[in-house]
């Protein structure tokens, strides 16, 4: 009978204990290291926010929407666009406005996507940022629903983001009409070869056309806010006389949602048309009359 | 974990000539992810015909708030570089995220 027992045997003993640890702490461990390496879990489609993606070009372009890259193939998909427009001088005050994808001449549909090898870099946009507040008024002026079903619902405007939004777009309407009248007022200060009374006539009628263009730009955006014509009769009467006189000069700067934004932008445009045609009736010298030809020599 | 993991931070260079510093992370699939971003920036000095001063910057206060990490596909950077502790790039990003 042998006195060799196996289960006793500390080789075989330790060698159990080595195949435990290596399938049940070694793997997993190399398993947890390797995948909290190349998993960012914060982009998981877990229940949370909503996912705003940044998508920045190597051209200097930037996109932003709701990102899909789960395709193998060399493009992602950005749906829900947004992107900036030049507006460097502009009357908001911020360099770039937001346009949303849709409204070019082509009217693309939904889903742009976007070569990988063109992008530089992707950027999680913060919800409380300019551009997702400017993005979420946006959507509740299309009465875009959050989405409740979805794991990341969109975020709609609350009532204080449409009302920060549209007190900035008055005071940016309110500032542009005062640099209008400030213009008109230098070119009167200069010599004129009109007469006082003919100047300040002209003068009287283009402040007047001003404050049309004024009025008409805050029935837009009242339209726009879904008032009904009486409530937009009533907010166009009580606004536009408190947006006489102050200067509204040292306010920050708020990006605008598109649809307000381009409002204030026709608005500008057509204060530099009257005042334009106003500078050129007082600055033109009137036609002197030209001699009638005698019928004698 | 970075790869090349000798130092905290690295200066990621890419294709369109910008560079990014922070931490880098590279990870299995098309993406690279730079943690605690920031950059240079070049501020024009009130003497126009003094040379432009350059500021770093910490990505994250543009209009889109951007979070602390970026992702950057691989194909658009050009080169990696470790910063060194003495680097004052790196020591004012470790005085900034301290």
């Amino acid at each position: 009978m042998s006195l060799y027992d196996p289960e006793r045997d500390r080789v075989r003993i330790a060698g159990r204990w080595l195949r435990w640890s290596l399938s049940w702490i070694a793997l997993p461990a190399l398993l947890g290291v390797l995948v909290s390496a190349n998993v960012d879990f914060r982009s998981l489609p877990v229940i949370g926010g909503e996912r705003l993606s940044a998508v920045l070009f190597q051209d200097g372009q930037a996109y932003f929407g709701h990102l899909d890259d789960s395709g193998e193939s060399g493009t992602l998909t950005l749906r829900d666009v947004y992107y900036f427009k030049n507006s460097d001088g502009g009357p908001t005050g911020v360099a770039v406005g937001l346009v949303r994808r849709g409204t070019e001449a082509h009217e693309p549909a939904d889903g742009m996507r976007i070569n990988r090898d063109r992008v530089l870099a992707i950027e999680r946009v913060g919800l409380g940022s300019a551009v997702a507040q400017a993005i979420q008024v946006d959507r509740e002026l299309a009465h875009a629903s959050a989405g409740r079903v979805s794991l990341n619902p969109t975020t709609v405007a609350g009532t204080n983001a449409l009302t920060a939004q549209r007190v900035a777009a008055e005071h940016d309407i309110a500032r542009s009409w005062n640099a209008a009248v400030d213009q008109l007022r230098k070119i009167n200060d200069l010599v004129l070869p009109v007469t006082k009374s003919e100047a300040q006539a002209i003068t009287d009628k283009a402040v007047a056309d001003l404050r049309t263009v004024r009025r008409n730009a805050l029935a837009a955006i009242a339209n726009k806010l879904g008032m009904s014509s009486a409530e937009a009769d009533a907010y166009v009467r009580l606004t536009d006389p408190l947006l006489e006189g102050p200067s509204f000069a040292n306010e920050p700067a708020v990006l605008l949602a598109p649809d307000i934004d381009a409002i204030v932008t026709r608005a500008v445009q057509l204060y530099t048309q009257v005042g334009d045609a106003a500078a050129k009736l007082l600055t033109e010298p009137k036609a002197t009359p030209a001699p009638s030809p005698s019928a004698r020599p | 974990m970075p790869t090349l993991g000798h130092s905290r931070y690295q200066a990621v260079f890419l294709t369109n000539g910008q560079t990014y510093f922070g931490r880098y992370y590279d990870r299995i699939g098309a993406y690279a992810k730079i943690e605690d971003v920031y950059y240079l920036q070049q501020v024009k000095s009130s003497d126009p015909d003094a040379a432009p001063d350059t500021r770093i910057v910490r990505r994250g206060r543009e209009l889109h708030e951007p979070a602390s990490r970026m992702l950057i596909p691989k194909s658009a950077i050009l080169f990696i570089e470790d910063l060194t502790d003495a680097s004052p790039i790196a020591q004012f990003m470790d005085r900034d995220t301290r």
